[in-house]
């Protein structure tokens, strides 16, 4: 279960202090499809780095399965998005030099997963994306941006996290291509027993969500 | 193809670095042996003595021991040199007159020979005794017979007094260095050309000398002469506590113009003092600056090379800020991130000093033979070092000041003309050009100490880079 409680975060530019989240509070029950759909600059990316530990939020904190994960120190956070969270990126971001393959198996070696067992681990999630053994083989650039998205989502779920967020999933794809890859993390969330929050600004993924909210001016709200 | 390239450049600046190592040390090397080879011998000779023509007050044992007396003074070998004329010996010359003895004109001749002992310094002397005239002018002449005196009989056995090759002892044994006996070591020519042998005697001075020695320096000039005791040399010529020349050994060569210097002082205008120390400095001196180039582009390419792999390492991590930021968000530790880029920019210079080296090799015997052709090597190097070698026969072994012709050698045809010291370059046979370029065990410790602080400092502003990449503004830019 993800809790997030009263979540701030501000930045300060030479304009003066930016409020990126104001006010953030929510809970999402594992093996749950969350959106969170907001304009640009709304907050929403901001919101989700401090979910990520990418970023430290101001105020609040964060709790999965019980354990605050707000105060953590820089090696904490590391070890925390290795072990317990997985990331889908817009632009896909697999490493260009690498095979689908061992783009899965580079998750599972930051967590620690066992050497011998990585292989066969990085081609089931392969397999479950819906990606055969010459496909895991190949590099990101012969590869469809569904495909890579596959990769990146078989990515993310490999090292069995309790959180995946992904920032505008579907971006990059055509609708056709991001309706599937919609349904795929909502499948996986469910098979998988992890949260699974998408920000993104398109209704139609929104609607797909067990629960939705928008985020205007840095404050959280759940919508119906 | 950028990795390609950035190994090139690398490897374009090892090569020179490499080069300029081994350009380093061949001159170093080189700079050595010329050291080593003059020695660390100065010479000491009365002021205007010059050689066979004599001339000069002689210098005296008490000078002399001041001179021993002087700090980083090791050794001190003292000589008189004297002439038998055939009047005063029994012994005769092995070596014959030679043309210029032929042409003699006796009213020219300086001759000495009084029953008292004074000596003639000449080397030609007519032969008395009413003998019939030999050529057209009424005269013939005999050669007369060169008798050192020394205190350090080892020492003039191998070269340094008597103006021969290097001597051996054939039979017999050298002399005591502080005997005052009528004995005396022989040259090989001489003792065969008198039938003398261990513990054969001759006359010398009115007196009889008893042959210890017989030596063979492989020079008919040298092998003509004797080698008698200081003392009995002073004693039977009448010239006590006279000496014609000595030779000097300073302590250590990097001493020898500082012992030079205080010998001047001491002996004030009583002296020629000279060693090769000051000739060499400045025959030196266009390696010495090779050494300082060779040096300053060495640390130059250097720290050339560890800019090029410092910034294109900058470069690739900037290039790859992303891919950085996409690793730290997936959970990688800077260590693993660093370790990754510290490993490829070792591979850059792994691969640039493979080629650098190769290269450097290749490049290194040209490039330093036109540092030392530019700094103007060649000319002092053929001229300047080339001529002293001493040929069979004696040749010019100069005066007091062991002055030598500055090339060839004046090598008479058979005899010639000792004077009383002479210096002996046979070490100086190279010629500076002929420098010996290669790669050794510490020339390959140095390149591959240098390969390791490239490598260091190409990575450590890479890797501080890394470290402050947030993941978060780098998925936020987007």
């Amino acid at each position: 279960m993800l809790k997030v409680d009263h979540l701030q975060k501000s930045f300060r530019t030479a304009a003066g202090d930016v409020h990126a989240v104001v006010e953030a509070s929510f809970m999402a029950d594992s093996g749950q499809l969350v959106a969170i759909i907001g304009a640009s600059g709304s907050g929403k990316s901001t919101l989700l780095s401090l979910l990520g530990l990418l970023d430290t939020p101001d105020a609040g904190s964060i709790e999965i399965n019980g354990t605050e994960l707000a105060q953590l120190d820089a090696r904490g956070r590391t070890k925390y998005r290795a072990q317990r969270v997985g990331f889908i990126f817009q632009a896909f971001n697999l490493i260009p030099n690498l095979t689908a393959l061992e783009n899965v198996k580079l998750a599972l070696e930051f967590s620690n997963w066992d050497k011998k067992d990585r292989g066969a681990r990085a081609l089931d999630m392969l397999t479950m994306v819906g990606l055969d053994e010459e496909k895991a083989r190949r590099r990101p650039n012969r590869l469809s941006g569904g495909e890579q998205q596959r990769v990146a989502i078989a990515r993310a779920f490999a090292a069995q996290p309790e959180l995946i967020l992904a920032d505008e999933p579907t971006g990059s794809l055509d609708r056709q291509t991001g309706q599937k890859i919609v349904e795929l993390l909502r499948s996986t969330a469910s098979r998988e027993n992890t949260t699974v929050l998408i920000v993104t600004h398109d209704e139609k993924v929104a609607a797909q969500a067990d629960r939705r909210f928008e985020i205007e001016d840095g404050v959280l709200r759940e919508i119906d | 193809m950028r990795s390609v390239g950035v190994v090139i450049i690398l490897g374009v600046a090892i090569a020179l670095s490499i080069s300029m190592l081994i350009a380093r040390d061949a001159v170093s090397n080189k700079i050595d042996s010329v050291r080593a080879s003059t020695g660390t011998s100065i010479t000491v000779s009365p002021k205007g003595f010059f050689g066979f023509q004599g001339g000069g007050t002689p210098l005296t044992n008490k000078e002399i021991e001041g001179i021993v007396s002087l700090p980083h003074v090791r050794a001190v070998q003292a000589s008189l040199s004297e002439r038998l004329s055939s009047s005063q010996t029994n012994l005769t010359s092995p070596t014959p007159p030679g043309f210029l003895g032929q042409q003699f004109d006796g009213g020219n001749s300086n001759t000495s020979n009084s029953s008292s002992g004074s000596s003639t310094r000449s080397g030609l002397t007519p032969i008395t005794g009413g003998s019939t005239p030999s050529n057209t002018r009424g005269f013939s002449f005999a050669t007369e017979i060169r008798v050192i005196g020394t205190n350090s009989p080892g020492t003039a056995l191998v070269g340094g007094a008597n103006g021969g090759g290097t001597e051996t002892l054939t039979s017999g044994k050298a002399f005591n260095a502080t005997s005052t006996g009528n004995v005396a070591v022989v040259g090989a020519s001489l003792a065969s050309t008198n039938k003398l042998k261990v513990g054969s005697t001759f006359t010398a001075w009115g007196k009889t000398i008893t042959v210890v020695g017989v030596y063979n320096s492989g020079s008919t000039f040298a092998n003509s002469e004797i080698l008698m005791p200081l003392s009995t040399v002073q004693t039977l010529a009448s010239a006590t506590n006279e000496v014609t020349g000595a030779t000097v050994q300073a302590d250590n060569i990097s001493n020898v113009t500082l012992v030079t210097t205080e010998i001047t002082k001491d002996l004030d205008s009583a002296a020629d003092v000279t060693s090769t120390a000051s000739t060499v400095a400045s025959e030196l001196a266009p390696l010495n600056s090779v050494q300082t180039i060779s040096t300053y582009t060495l640390f130059g390419a250097v720290i050339g090379a560890a800019l090029i792999l410092l910034l294109s390492m900058l470069m690739i991590v900037r290039e790859r800020r992303r891919e950085i930021g996409v690793l730290k968000a997936l959970g990688a530790p800077n260590r693993s991130i660093i370790a990754q880029f510290i490993a490829e920019s070792t591979t850059f210079t792994v691969l640039g000093s493979l080629v650098g080296f190769l290269a450097g090799i290749a490049i290194s015997s040209p490039i330093t033979s036109a540092l030392v052709n530019a700094s103007g090597g060649s000319t002092s190097a053929s001229q300047g070092f080339g001529g002293f070698v001493h040929q069979n026969g004696g040749g010019f072994t100069g005066g007091g000041s062991g002055f030598a012709p500055p090339s060839g050698g004046f090598a008479p045809p058979s005899g010639g003309f000792a004077g009383g010291q002479g210096f002996h370059f046979g070490g100086f046979r190279n010629t500076l050009t002929q420098l010996h370029t290669s790669a050794g065990w510490s020339t390959l410790a140095y390149a591959f100490l240098f390969a390791v602080v490239i490598a260091v400092v190409g990575s450590t502003f890479a890797t501080a880079t890394i470290t402050r990449i947030r993941p978060a503004e780098v998925l936020r830019s987007e």
